[in-house]
């Protein structure tokens, strides 16, 4: 049974459609990336999941029933904007947090000092929060949503703003805890990340799903149709039959082959003419099967 | 009701904990007090010390007099009789007034024909000195008085019980009311409330902005309804004040339970409750309070900075200031339709159901009724301003207009 349940979920603010009849299902113990653009209507359905507002049309089950707010104590909600209370010491904060999510005040606090060595701010536990750096008040954050050790974790946007080696210890965290069986859901408008960490995806434009379902599954129903060859000697392997289309950029060159072409027959052709030091049959990234799927008009 | 708890419970240490807080609850009474023992070290300095010279031809008048002086009750007067003066006598004065040793004199010279005035002149050290002045007037004109009632036949025992002040008791059916007395315990309780609404009840609209600005609300919206989080903030944010003020009243009672300030203040300034009044002040006090801090919360919910908030702060306190006129006609007559009607509007309830419970006790109904009427008020206004706050918030940026408001209480 999905854990999270959308059917054909509408949102209509003012003038504008935010999210319109998008529907899609989330597995337990599966990392679910929501994808899209900024503006495209990623907070907006995040929201409505976790009741903050309501759509205007459709229904949203978490764990199999309609929503509830009994059953917000099992989420872990981390919002797109950031807040603490700044002049709060960081373990005041962490318990009051955990309290309001139904933790008594010691469990919290044995809590919150596990994560906080687990993501290395031990030191700051004692600090004010203004004192700290914007990317620990973020870890602080992150902890703060984990404190009840829920079942499922909503992320929004849970990396912007972090360097690569903090982002690196929260995605790291975040498989950690899909492992353990708990359900991971987070929006990014950044591709690129969220290729190697989700199970699977929702692919969100101008409040509309572009695409949706299991990460293999979709990057199967995309041809590996290109190439990348990095070569020394005679470039006229490049003429092969298979070749529907080359760019070369002195000593490497990207090749799309002509459909139901697997390659193999071009590097045979290579290695006859040129030294080959790298060939390379490449996936369609994410970023590619968005662009091609909205047709380029994209102002992420 | 568990979270509403924990929300208030941070606001109240947050704040109590600040210096801000500590200096000005100490501040103040340290002021007063201050203030208090100054008045006290002056007054019985000028008081004790003052010291006068009466001089007459006539040594009747003149000990009279200084009986009529000494034994005045306010002040303490030492008198020198002076009778008959000599020729140096007034050269003698000033240099006493000079080198501070008297404080005035007063200088009888006989009448020119019988049956005329002997005509006074007081001669004061310093022109400021007011109080003795009046001392020695009042000393005068009943000493006079005396004299011509003797003069004119009357034996000394009748003098003494025709100048015998009045006492005028006031009574009212039921219980022994002083309406005056009423009357300034409604004038402070407005007063307090003025002061302490506009003091914390636009504390309770600025932190609701502050969790705007520091997007708290969102990560609390997760877990908790805004109501409950409006009422909390209110409740936390409203206790610092309420403490404050009990801090500052209990060190005003202790001060004017003192006998030295008691005294001092001769017993015009006392306000005398009895216990179920007492009951009914803090009772008032603290309804009337939490009710215009909600409307404070639903200002803090529509405006985005404190500079919007300043425009509508009047909206605050005007209902307050309107029944407060109210309260004239309401003490004239307390049973009276208009009366009724007026006290039993929550926002003016505060004042005019507490003048009239310390005036003659209103059924007991009127009462209840006021009070469930406040709360149910107070409910409401949460209700409504978390309904503008959670749309608010989720929709930032520009300020909403009425029409939008009234449309984000449809919306759930």
């Amino acid at each position: 049974m999905p854990i999270v349940e959308l059917q054909k979920v509408r949102k209509v603010y003012d003038t504008k459609v935010a999210v319109n009849d998008i529907s899609f299902n989330i597995e337990p113990g599966t990392m679910f990336g929501l994808l899209g653009p900024n503006g495209s209507g990623k907070t907006s359905t995040i929201r409505m999941m976790i009741g903050m507002t309501v759509p205007d049309a459709g229904s949203i089950r978490l764990f199999g029933q309609p929503f509830t707010r009994k059953n917000l104590h099992r989420v872990g909600f981390l919002p797109e904007e950031r807040g603490l209370y700044k002049k709060m010491k960081v373990i005041d904060q962490l318990i009051f947090l955990g309290q309001l999510h139904g933790l008594d005040a010691a469990t919290a606090s044995k809590r919150a000092h596990g994560w906080c060595e687990r993501l290395g701010i031990t030191a700051s536990i004692g600090k004010k929060t203004e004192e700290l750096s914007k990317g620990m008040q973020q870890k602080i954050q992150f902890i703060s949503t984990l404190l009840h050790e829920p079942e499922l974790i909503i992320m929004d946007e849970p990396f912007s703003g972090l360097d690569p080696v903090n982002a690196t210890i929260l995605q790291d965290t975040l498989v950690d805890l899909r492992n353990e069986g708990r359900t991971v859901l987070f929006s990014t408008h950044r591709m690129d990340q969220i290729e190697k960490l989700c199970d699977a995806i929702s692919l969100i434009h101008n409040g509309n799903l572009v695409l949706s379902g299991g990460m293999r599954e979709i990057k199967a129903r995309y041809p590996n149709n290109r190439v990348k060859i990095a070569f020394e000697g005679d470039a006229s392997f490049l003429s092969h039959p298979s070749v529907e289309e080359a760019k070369n950029y002195q000593g490497h060159a990207e090749i799309k082959l002509r459909d139901g072409d697997n390659g193999q027959g071009l590097l045979a052709a290579a290695v006859g003419n040129a030294r080959i030091s790298r060939f390379e049959v490449i996936e369609p990234t994410l970023e590619e099967i968005f662009i091609e799927k909205v047709g380029g008009n994209v102002d992420a | 009701m568990h979270k509403v708890w924990l929300i208030a419970k941070r606001e109240y240490l947050e704040r109590v904990r600040t210096k801000a807080f500590l200096f000005s609850t100490i501040l103040i009474p340290v002021l007063m007090g201050g203030g208090i023992i100054f008045e006290v070290v002056t007054s019985t300095q000028s008081n004790s010390t003052s010291h006068i010279a009466v001089v007459s031809q006539d040594q009747r008048l003149a000990t009279d007099l200084q009986a009529e002086l000494e034994s005045s009750k306010d002040t303490q007067v030492f008198v020198d009789v002076i009778s008959p003066p000599a020729s140096g006598t007034r050269q003698e004065l000033n240099d006493e007034l000079a080198d501070k040793s008297l404080d005035g004199y007063l200088w009888v010279t006989p009448p020119s024909q019988a049956n005329a005035l002997p005509t006074f002149a007081y001669t004061p050290r310093s022109t400021h000195d007011k109080a003795l002045k009046a001392t020695v007037d009042s000393a005068l004109q009943t000493v006079l008085l005396h004299q011509r009632l003797t003069h004119e036949g009357m034996g000394a025992s009748d003098v003494a019980s025709l100048m015998q002040p009045l006492q005028v008791d006031t009574t009212q059916a039921g219980k022994a009311a002083d309406s005056t007395s009423s009357y300034v315990a409604t004038a402070i309780l407005f007063l307090l409330m003025y002061f302490v609404i506009m003091l914390y009840g636009m504390n309770v609209a600025r932190s609701i902005i502050e969790e705007k600005t520091s997007r708290v609300f969102e990560v609390l919206l997760a877990t908790i309804r805004p109501e409950e989080m409006m009422a909390g903030k209110m409740l936390g944010v409203g206790s610092v004040g309420l403490t404050q003020v009990g801090i500052w009243l209990a060190t005003a009672l202790l001060l004017t339970a003192t006998p030295v300030v008691s005294s001092m203040m001769g017993g015009a300034a006392h306000v005398s409750l009895s216990g179920t009044e007492l009951v009914f002040f803090v009772v008032y006090f603290i309804l009337g309070f939490l009710l215009y801090a909600s409307v404070a919360a639903a200002l803090g919910a529509m405006t985005n900075s404190e500079q919007e908030l300043q425009q509508l702060n009047m909206f605050l306190v005007m209902p307050l200031a309107a029944c407060f006129f109210a309260a004239g006609l309401v003490f004239s007559n307390p049973n009276s339709t208009f009366s009724v009607v007026m006290s039993l509007i929550p926002f003016c309830s505060p004042l005019l159901m507490y003048l009239r419970i310390s005036l003659q006790m209103p059924p007991v109904w009127q009462i209840g009724l006021s009070i469930a009427l406040m709360l149910a008020t107070i409910y409401a206004i949460i209700w409504v301003a978390s309904r503008i706050y959670r749309v608010g918030i989720l929709m930032y940026g520009k300020k909403p207009t009425l029409p939008e408001v009234l449309r984000w209480l449809r919306y759930s």
